[in-house]
């Protein structure tokens, strides 16, 4: 249209943003040391430098720990439902196409109560950015085992250990129809996390990473090993990929140069024990998305409503007059 | 293979040319006495439906494409393909005849009576193979052969498939913004008193209201909460007058979602059979044009919330017509303006020319019936003649013009080419030979149009500005017969008078096409029977070398008569004249297309004529270049020096004694803002750095390092030297340093 135009008055009005302008007036109430605030963090930088404008920018949650950063990102955000952040964050997409949607959720949210949504929303492919923070452990509730707490863990609901393997997050999504973006993060090396969310961020389809977090309280010293030696961290890069700065790539020298197009490396590298990876796993751009699939060629007004219903009703009314229906029945 | 049947040997003797009603005919055109018999590029449908992707499709190929999803390749499917192809053969007979409509129509209305002439019966194998051919049409529309009327509904149907196009992408805008600004004046709404009123809360829950709610009640509790702010009264005018323009705009008819225009005025007109109507449509339409620019801007502004009145409102009431440019303009559907060389004022077609100079988005079409023109001089009242063939390249001769010259015969191989040009953001011509002129009786018009190609009489070519920047990505003359040639030849057969076959390669030339038109029958003459073949040369050679003597030999071409007997016909100086200046034409936009680019053949003649002399300068030092030893092949020719490996750069030790932090690794966790806030602070990217080394004290720092989940902070020495423990402190602090 006039875009040419629009775009000047536009930018008489355009405002650059800072990172205090998504800081909302809550302090958060994360635990010191707790590793949501590098996500938080991480967010907030990636809304600054993308310059996205805090009113078009919707952050949606479940229930626990993770899912109280709506609370403290200026922006708007949906605290929902236990398990249930997917399904308002895609009926919020759908219908407003134009907002920049992120999902928080925990592993208790995203991998117990809320795994059917967390599989069906991989599969439909919407252009979201959704962060597990994983912790391996209910945290808000002080310690109940989740799907992803290693076997053997002491909690409250196992106190003498928990009986079962603990579930993939990576592996599970990989092995979803229509994945599009799998990466996989951790909350003690920000500068990856800030790149994975970026990568996440441009990709268009379901973005969905796992960010390893730390719980000082619940979980402590359960990542220690991998924060003392940096070569237990696994750095995935590729020119489709991360790319470390200097800085970051003399202390994480266990390095791979990992093809994100290749799902069968992806799928090993997801299944690795004694190391943690970090980078992009998988990347496909070329997986339809559901919202562009049912986009409308038209907008849904009530004109169109109207007409649809009637064109509809008309087909098999029975009316006096020369209808279809007076036609069917002469 | 073209093919005479001469009854008769060549005459040896001199026989006058026929005239009137039984022209002559080239010799070429002995094979296509019947068209109904050939499968051709007509009948042709127009696709309906298809947008602009698919919007001609020629009969044939559509029946192709049946049979091959429908049939299987092999024997047990041939009398399906049989039975498909004679339906073809019938619809082709009917559209000859001058039935008209869809194909869907035609195709059932044709089977009765194949399945009569079959003797089949309705419902037999016959009929079911029909039905299952039909059940793999994928496409309908509306049918029609080539004739007078072909151009004009060809361009109006690509016209309307662009346009249907551009209508739904504004709709969606238009509606889109509509929806929008409906969805503010709502939310708006539901915040005033009218909204909490009783009726119109029982009114929200619709006719399941089962007396359960007492709505004064809630009307009251609702009454006293006090509704967010609403919108200023500035911005309700404004989001209501935005919405008045966006509904009553009439360039684009309204589509399912906008329903009814506010004002129920029909959409605008977009299609003209004169210039001057349309440029005065144009003018009387800018007003409206501004204002909806207006709207647009302003509707784009206000659903991202973004609209300053104060910055934005002088700019929007001062924009006029003086300010529209080229991207205003593409909101206007582009008009089609439809001329016919002989029936519209020549005037018409000058004022097209000062239409498209312009650059305003019109699409002209100039269909041409008539490209030979009258034998008199004098020049003709409304039709441009002979000049007709070159008013596309006058064009190209604008620049910013979209050209496009073709025979009907070939609409179909330029489809994709008009559809560009109509969706060309600027003007475009399209100038036509319909071959449907009068003075060419019994010829079919497809046999003229395509002959007219095949003579460079009407050359198909198109020029498009959005090509490219040269003219190797602008111009393209692919769509021409043997176009490297100067005319295209065939191979022909005949049968010599002694009753012997025999085979010929012959040129088609434009003298070829032009004896065709009976008023050009006087200017040629049947060769005499005793005529020396030494006094005569083909009509090519003689054009090809214009300066030779124009008495001695004389030009002819093959014809044949009514009869198909073929003869050679003299052509006097006047077709020669005509033929060399089409050549001529020719040849330049051969030029323009790279072919025997003069340019190019005389630089390669001066740098050959340079190269040959420098070559017999230099002979012996080339010999001696030529005898210089070579390098053996094993030796290397440039070694590649290994680089010597960048060394890893050492981690940057501090070596001051000032404490620091590995800020990019920092993880926000509050840990050292907590212990001391002042020492420790978030930089911009909320990562920790010191801020004041001397805020707090060297156990803080201790105990900061300590705690530090990633321990990323290095307290360095201690800064008051009187701080107690220190010994104890420095030893700790040892691991971070």
């Amino acid at each position: 249209m006039t875009q040419n135009m629009s775009q000047c008055l536009l930018r008489m009005v355009e405002e650059e943003h800072v990172l205090a302008d998504y800081q909302s007036d809550i302090t958060p109430r994360w635990c010191v040391g707790c590793g949501d605030n590098a996500v938080l963090t991480a967010m907030q930088r990636l809304c600054r430098d993308e310059n996205l404008a805090p009113e078009k920018t919707v952050c949606v949650s479940g229930i626990g720990c993770s899912s109280r950063l709506p609370h403290y990102m200026n922006a708007y955000g949906f605290h929902g439902v236990h398990g249930r952040a997917l399904p308002v964050a895609e009926g919020v997409k759908i219908r407003r196409p134009d907002l920049n949607v992120f999902v928080t959720t925990g592993d208790g949210d995203c991998c117990s109560i809320g795994a059917a949504h967390w599989i069906h929303a991989v599969r439909y492919n919407m252009n979201l950015t959704m962060l597990l923070h994983d912790n391996q452990i209910y945290g808000l509730t002080k310690k109940q085992a989740s799907p992803t707490t290693p076997i053997g863990t002491q909690s409250n609901t196992t106190p003498g250990g928990v009986y079962l393997e603990a579930l993939n997050p990576l592996t599970v999504t990989l092995g979803i129809a229509n994945v599009s973006f799998v990466a996989q993060a951790a909350d003690w090396i920000p500068d990856l996390l800030y790149q994975i969310l970026r990568k996440a961020f441009h990709h268009k389809g379901f973005s969905f990473i796992r960010v390893l977090q730390r719980c000082p309280e619940f979980m402590n010293h359960r990542f220690d090993e991998f924060v003392r030696d940096p070569s237990k961290m696994r750095i995935l890069t590729h020119g489709n990929g991360l790319r470390l700065k200097p800085e970051v790539s003399r202390i994480y020298k266990n390095q791979e140069t990992h093809d994100p197009s290749d799902m069968a490396r992806a799928r090993a590298i997801a299944s690795l024990d004694d190391e943690i990876p970090v980078g992009v796993l998988y990347h496909d751009p070329e997986v339809p998305c559901y919202d562009d699939l049912r986009a409308g060629e038209r907008p849904n007004t009530p004109a169109l409503i109207k007409t649809v219903l009637n064109e509809e009703f008309d087909r098999v009314a029975i009316a006096a007059g020369d209808g279809p229906a007076q036609k069917v029945a002469e | 293979m073209n093919q005479a049947n001469p009854s008769q040997p060549l005459p040896n003797s001199p026989a006058p040319v026929p005239q009137g009603d039984t022209p002559l005919r080239p010799a070429l055109f002995a094979r296509f006495g019947d068209l109904s018999s050939l499968r051709y590029d007509y009948p042709l449908v127009l696709v309906q439906g298809q947008g602009s992707e698919t919007v001609l499709r020629p009969l044939s190929r559509i029946i192709d494409d049946v049979l091959r999803i429908c049939s299987a390749p092999g024997a047990a499917d041939e009398a399906l393909r049989q039975q498909v192809l004679a339906l073809e053969g019938s619809i082709r007979s009917r559209i000859e005849q001058g039935a008209t409509g869809k194909l869907s129509d035609l195709w059932r209305e044709s089977v009765p009576g194949l399945l009569k002439s079959a003797g089949e019966k309705q419902f037999g194998p016959m009929d079911r193979n029909l039905d299952r051919a039909r059940e793999d049409l994928d496409l309908d529309g509306l049918l029609i052969g080539c004739n007078g009327d072909t151009p004009h509904i060809t361009l109006s149907h690509i016209w309307k498939a662009v346009h249907d196009e551009r209508a739904k992408v504004f709709r969606k805008t238009v509606d889109g913004f509509i929806l929008q600004i409906a969805d503010i004046l709502k939310a708006d709404y539901n915040k005033s008193d009218d909204a909490h009123k009783a009726d119109a809360l029982r009114g929200s829950v619709g006719s399941t209201d089962s007396g359960i709610i007492d709505f004064h009640k809630l009307s009251a509790v609702l009454g006293r909460e006090h509704p967010e702010g609403r919108l200023p009264k500035a911005r309700l005018r404004r989001l209501e007058w935005v919405l008045s323009i966006l509904g009553s705009q009439r360039f684009f008819g309204p589509g399912r979602s906008s329903g009814r225009g506010l004002l129920d005025q029909a959409p605008h007109s977009h299609i003209f059979q004169s210039c001057e109507v349309a440029l005065e449509a144009f003018r009387e339409r800018l007003p409206e044009v501004v204002l909806l620019v207006k709207a647009l801007s302003t509707a784009e502004l206000e659903v991202a919330h973004k609209y300053n009145a104060e910055l934005h409102d002088p700019i929007i009431s001062a924009l006029d017509e003086s300010d529209l440019t080229a991207e205003h303009l593409r909101l206007l559907p582009p008009a089609l303006v439809l001329l016919r060389d002989g029936k519209s004022d020549n005037a018409d077609t000058v004022r097209a020319f000062e239409a498209l100079a312009s650059g305003l988005p019109i699409k002209v079409l100039v269909q041409t019936d008539d490209i030979l023109g009258e034998t008199t001089p004098a020049p003709s009242q409304s039709s441009f003649g002979a000049a007709s063939a070159r008013l596309a390249a006058m064009a190209m001769g604008l620049n910013n013009v979209f050209s496009c010259q073709v025979s009907a015969a070939h609409i179909y191989r330029v489809g994709h080419e008009i559809v560009r040009g109509m969706q060309f953001d600027g003007p475009a011509l399209f100038s036509i030979y319909s071959g449907a002129t009068e003075t060419a009786p019994g010829v079919a018009p497809y046999l003229m149009a395509a002959a007219a190609t095949e003579s460079r009489a009407f050359p198909t070519f198109v020029y498009d500005p959005s090509g490219g920047p040269d003219w190797s990505q602008r111009f393209s003359l692919n769509c021409n017969p043997s176009v490297t040639q100067d005319w295209p030849a065939h191979s022909f057969q005949y049968e010599e008078a002694n009753g012997n076959k025999a085979d010929a390669t012959l040129p088609f030339t434009f003298a070829d096409f032009a004896i065709t038109d009976v008023r050009n029958q006087r200017y040629c003459h049947m060769a005499g029977k005793n005529a020396a073949p030494e006094r005569l040369i083909p009509a090519s050679e003689r054009i090809a070398h214009p300066d030779g003597d124009s008495a001695e030999p004389e030009p002819f071409v093959f014809a044949i008569d009514p009869e198909n007997r073929l003869s050679k016909v003299v052509i006097d100086t006047k077709i020669v004249e005509a033929a060399e200046n089409c050549a001529d034409a020719w040849g330049r936009l051969q030029e323009l297309a790279g072919i025997n680019n003069s340019h190019v053949v005389h630089e390669l003649a001066r740098a050959r004529a340079a190269w040959q002399a420098e070559h017999r300068e230099d002979a012996p030092s080339t010999l001696e270049r030529l005898s210089a030893p070579t390098p053996p092949a094993d030796s290397p020719v440039a070694e590649a020096q290994p680089q010597p490996a960048a060394p890893d750069p050492a981690p940057q030790a501090d070596v001051s004694d000032a404490p620091w932090i590995e800020t990019l690794r920092c993880t926000t966790c509050n840990e050292c803002t907590q212990i001391n806030g002042v020492t420790f602070a978030y930089n911009d990217d909320m990562q920790a750095y010191i801020a004041d080394p001397d805020g707090g004290s060297f156990r803080q720092m201790v105990e900061a390092a300590e705690s530090c989940q990633v321990s990323i902070i290095h307290p360095g020495k201690p800064r008051n030297p009187k701080e107690p423990d220190l010994a104890q402190l420095i030893e700790r602090a040892a691991v971070f340093d």
